[in-house]
């Protein structure tokens, strides 16, 4: 394409860029079918209809407390939840909702012994099941290995053999973090000078916008400017779908609120006291000891994910005392493993022989 | 504890495909420019990465972050007030409305599992029963 060429097509270009942008909104993400089986406060948990069920035990699906479950189906043909249907799960997914100031004093606390907790029984109630496998990613992989470590005096069965007494008999952990302090986070959050609860006191709830820019700002020139010139140059060299670009950038650009009694709780785990890993955390006077973790278990990290990077995920395998352990060591980022176009040729369907072979009565 | 570890590499960069001349010397001096311009970007985008990763800017972005969650704060706060004062339902108001609401919401749900329990309780004892009737009237 000479100058002249490349000029002429430049306000068409510009014309397109713009209307890309501002239609990004408009996406329709999360669109399969489903129904409402639980709600709590802000808490939903869906079912996902099926008519092709092949497996006993039930799918629950939990994400992070930053961004939105959608991910997990963002748009038809590129939808794990559509894809696990297919192979004739019976799938749930919890959506933690999108806080404000009133959940505000919502701590981790609440996510692991109410929320997800009442997202299992009513996963198992509805489905019919006695047991289910926990599918948990990011932030929500950390919650479900804290709800399978976390003890529970009440249980006659646990006080009586010293193991946790779960319904969860698989439970698979996408790229999750257990020990944060090698993370860049740690280098801006990990200082003691730093008051989280001042600021969270302050802020009741963190801004979605404000996660938002500083998980960009992990790698600010790739964020802030590398993804706009791609889709500059991809409508100007043909290439550019709209179909792929718009479902991802709309929920990027969806951060719900974070409370900010549970982030502060995170930030202190997570990136000053190491206490996950140590077996330090307590939820309501109970100890989450991830060595009660027992299930046939499968850790999926990503050797390029700069969120929850692998080294602080690795230690998961000194701490567990399952029989079962599998670990998927891929190529990719944070997100980009589980949800990027690659991966429903490559991850989904050894996740999907994973459960399958686990899955059955 | 056997560990399975199925670990890929990432996959083999493919040799740059061999560049072909353009029709015009403008679309070669494209050609020319684009690899040169994507080189300086990538080393932007480490030099950047180096900023960010240093501890001096951790300790502006948090204290950033304080500054501005404690002007938020100001600011709602002086809103609550002056909507307080003219007799309007505040922002904080609203909150504590909602607030009640979860609460009895938990209790609503407690209240739930209970019920469920129960009931679930007297659905295996009258089938124990039904059993227990059936087998004596079947046994000889």
């Amino acid at each position: 394409m000479s100058v002249i060429e490349r000029i002429a097509s430049a306000p068409s270009e510009l014309f397109e860029l713009a209307n890309v942008l501002l239609t990004t909104d408009a996406a329709a993400i999360g669109v399969t079918p489903r129904e409402v089986v639980w709600t709590h406060r802000g808490t939903t948990l869906y079912r996902y209809r099926s008519s092709q069920r092949l497996h006993a035990v039930p799918l629950l699906l939990v994400f992070a407390l930053i961004n939105r479950p959608e991910i997990f189906d963002l748009r038809p043909g590129a939808s794990l939840i559509e894809f696990l249907l297919k192979e004739g799960f019976d799938v749930f997914l919890v959506d933690w909702g999108v806080p404000d100031e009133e959940d505000a004093d919502m701590g981790l606390e609440d996510y692991v012994c109410d929320e997800l907790h009442w997202a299992v029984r009513e996963t198992l109630r509805a489905s019919g099941a006695s047991e289910l496998s926990l599918v948990g990613w990011c932030i929500g992989a950390t919650l479900c290995a804290m709800y399978c470590g976390l003890e529970q005096p009440d249980d006659p069965r646990a006080a009586q053999s010293g193991e946790a007494v779960t319904p969860v008999r698989n439970l698979v952990l996408l790229t999750m973090p257990i020990d944060g302090r090698g993370s860049r986070y740690a280098t801006w959050v990990g200082d003691e000078d730093f008051d989280v609860e001042r600021v969270a006191e302050a802020w009741r709830v963190i801004p979605g916008g404000a996660v938002d820019f500083a998980n960009k700002l992990l790698k600010p020139v790739s964020n802030f400017w590398t993804t706009y010139r791609r889709l500059a140059d991809g409508i100007a060299d043909g290439t550019f779908s709209r179909s792929s670009y718009q479902p991802m950038a709309k929920w990027i650009a969806d951060n719900p609120p974070f409370p900010g009694r549970a982030w502060a709780q995170w930030i202190r785990m997570m990136y000053r006291d190491d206490a996950l890993a140590r077996g330090r955390v307590r939820l309501r006077g109970n100890r989450v000891d991830l060595a009660r973790i027992d299930q046939n278990l499968l850790v999926v990290t990503a050797a390029a994910d700069h969120i929850a990077p692998r080294a602080g995920t690795m230690p998961i395998f000194d701490l567990v005392s399952s029989e079962d352990v599998t670990h998927f060591d891929r190529p990719g980022g944070h997100i980009g493993l589980i949800a990027g176009s690659a991966a429903a040729n490559d991850i989904w369907p050894e996740l999907g022989d994973w459960l399958a072979e686990r899955s059955d009565r | 504890m056997a560990t399975r570890t199925n670990s890929r590499p990432p996959p083999a960069k493919q040799p740059d495909a061999p560049r072909v001349a353009g029709p015009t010397a403008g679309g070669r001096t494209a050609e020319r420019e684009k690899p040169l311009y994507e080189q300086v970007e990538s080393q932007t985008a480490i030099a950047f990465e180096e900023l960010v990763s240093k501890p001096s800017f951790g300790r502006l972005l948090a204290m950033t972050g304080e500054n501005v969650a404690a002007l938020a704060r100001i600011g709602s706060d002086s809103a609550d007030l002056a909507l307080r004062n003219l007799r309007l339902a505040s922002r904080a108001d609203m909150t504590r409305l909602a607030r009640q609401l979860h609460r009895t919401e938990d209790k609503l749900e407690r209240v739930l599992q209970e019920v469920e329990a129960l009931r679930d309780q007297l659905a295996s004892a009258d089938t124990a029963n039904h059993d227990s009737r059936r087998n004596g009237v079947d046994r000889p």
